[in-house]
């Protein structure tokens, strides 16, 4: 804990964990995707789908996707800003008990494109995780600076990455890994303790193998 | 003295006893020491955030009055600008400033109702309690802002204590978490920003947590509006009558620790249905019912 955890944050009310732990799972969320887009689909679960429609959580998940932070006065408005955009939107509302009681997965989608999806739980106080991306599991909360690498599961891929990252003095805190099944789909998030400048990803980007590579930056505090 | 690389504490004892290992002259360098220790960020930015946290505070009172505020349920429907057009009139039952005061805490648990921008203190649902309470009696006893700040570093070192031993959550403990919470951080600051010592400190923030032990949450249709924004108003009074009787000198027979530690058994005894789940208590009410049918998003 912390002080500014007691008094803070600064956002948009009524609910820390229904309004302003939904804005950072959608801000979370653009920022994982990195791309333009122009379809979303979000399933609220348990108590997001019970009591969400009366703390604005679908504004403000639509808000953080469209880039705005939890204390941004355009939240309130957010799905009619989308509407403007061009950006549609759908929602669903479930049940199930074995998911977290604020749990949502946002399905992401550029025109005909593969869809994205992404999965985020809000654990109270404007805190929040992303937990499953495409079906991988993960954890992050967006205190480290991220690299998230979809890849095709190669032996040397882990060390190869290691050791681009090591030789530019960029310390990896922590690292989770997982994969479809041998040599498919593999999804690696990467917790670093540094940014990773434009010219790795680049060579991250071009690497045969790797599909697509996205830096994450450590979440703004709002100060 | 040099300080430890990290501060821990999990009890008032604990700061007071440190306090005094580390040479730290009162409860604000202590809880500034802490946050920096911790943080690993300078005490100067700490300063400068929370300076940024009082601007929005006075911002949410000055947009929470502007005009009436209402939600789209109709739960909420401008108290706060009546109250602040009946101290205008002078007809206040009580001194001019305590009716302000109520009308500044409406304000601020109104805006975040509407979905407006506000500092959680310790929640959203609580918002309301601090800024009413310290920006109203620094105006009228002339404190600075700086004076201002550091007593908010008090009150966040008081729910720090309280979030390490219990919980700030309704959906934990209750009400008494949340409102008891903010009221007695308030409580707490408010005798700091007055000159007073730590034990009075302590004493004025075990009063109002004291008073306010067993509150459950039970919100109608499950929104932060009714009963919640009226209930800012009650921790708000309750912190002043507390600051009040402890800067008096009348100390507190049970320590802080123990009476956090008792919201706690009490918040764990207390049934789910009181619990931020609108299954139990007003939200239940045949009027409640009736609301929450009538409701249309």
């Amino acid at each position: 804990m912390s002080i500014f955890d007691v008094i803070g944050p600064v956002m948009i009310g009524p609910s820390s964990s229904h309004t302003a732990g939904a804005a950072k799972i959608g801000l979370l969320a653009r920022n994982v995707y990195h791309q333009p887009f122009n379809k979303v689909s979000i399933c609220l679960y348990n108590s997001f789908a019970d009591t969400g429609p009366g703390h604005g959580t679908q504004h403000a998940l639509v808000g953080g996707l469209l880039g705005f932070s939890m204390d941004d006065e355009r939240i309130p408005n957010a799905l009619e800003i989308a509407k403007k955009e061009g950006i549609e939107v759908n929602f669903t509302f479930l049940e199930d008990p074995e998911k977290h009681p604020n749990y949502v997965t946002i399905t992401i989608q550029q025109h005909q494109q593969n869809p994205f999806t992404i999965s985020g739980i809000s654990i109270g106080g404007g805190h929040a995780k992303i937990v499953d991306i495409n079906h991988n599991k993960v954890e992050f909360s967006g205190k480290h600076d991220l690299l998230i690498l979809e890849y095709r599961d190669t032996c040397g891929m882990v060390a190869f990455v290691g050791d681009l990252l090591a030789k530019n003095t960029i310390n990896i805190a922590y690292m989770q890994i997982s994969r479809d099944a041998i040599e498919e789909r593999a999804l690696a998030v990467l917790k670093l303790d540094t940014p990773v400048p434009e010219t790795l990803m680049e060579i991250l980007k071009n690497k045969e193998g790797i599909y697509t590579a996205v830096a994450v930056p450590r979440w703004k505090e709002d100060i | 003295m040099t300080l430890p690389k990290r501060i821990r504490i999990k009890a008032w004892a604990d700061v007071i006893k440190q306090m005094k290992d580390l040479a730290l002259p009162d409860l604000y360098d202590f809880f500034l020491s802490y946050e920096a220790k911790n943080t690993e960020i300078s005490e100067a930015k700490l300063i400068g955030k929370m300076h940024h946290h009082l601007t929005i505070m006075r911002e949410s009172i000055e947009r929470g009055l502007q005009e009436p505020n209402r939600t789209k349920s109709g739960l909420i429907k401008g108290g706060a600008f009546h109250m602040k057009q009946f101290t205008q009139k002078g007809a206040s039952l009580l001194s001019k400033n305590f009716s302000l005061m109520i009308s500044r805490v409406l304000a601020v648990s109104e805006l975040n109702a509407c979905m407006g921008r506000i500092v959680a203190a310790p929640t959203a649902g609580a918002c309301g309690v601090m800024p009413g309470v310290l920006i109203t009696i620094a105006e009228n006893h002339g404190k600075t802002d700086e004076e201002l700040v550091k007593s908010l570093f008090v009150a966040g070192g008081i729910g720090e204590i309280i979030a390490l031993r219990a919980s700030l959550s309704g959906s934990t403990h209750g009400c008494q978490a949340e409102v008891g919470s903010a009221s007695a951080m308030s409580a707490g600051a408010l005798v700091y920003l007055m000159g007073g010592e730590p034990s009075m400190v302590e004493s004025a923030a075990a009063f109002a947590l004291k008073n306010i032990l067993g509150l459950v949450c039970d919100p109608v249709a499950g929104r932060v509006e009714l009963p919640c924004v009226k209930r800012n108003v009650m921790g708000a009074s309750n912190a002043l009558a507390c600051a009040e009787m402890a800067l008096a000198g009348i100390p507190t027979l049970i320590p802080l620790d123990e009476v956090i530690d008792a919201m706690a058994q009490i918040g764990n005894l207390m049934p789910c249905s009181l619990k931020e789940t609108s299954m139990g208590g007003l939200a239940v009410s045949p009027s409640a019912q009736y609301i929450k049918k009538s409701i249309v998003l």
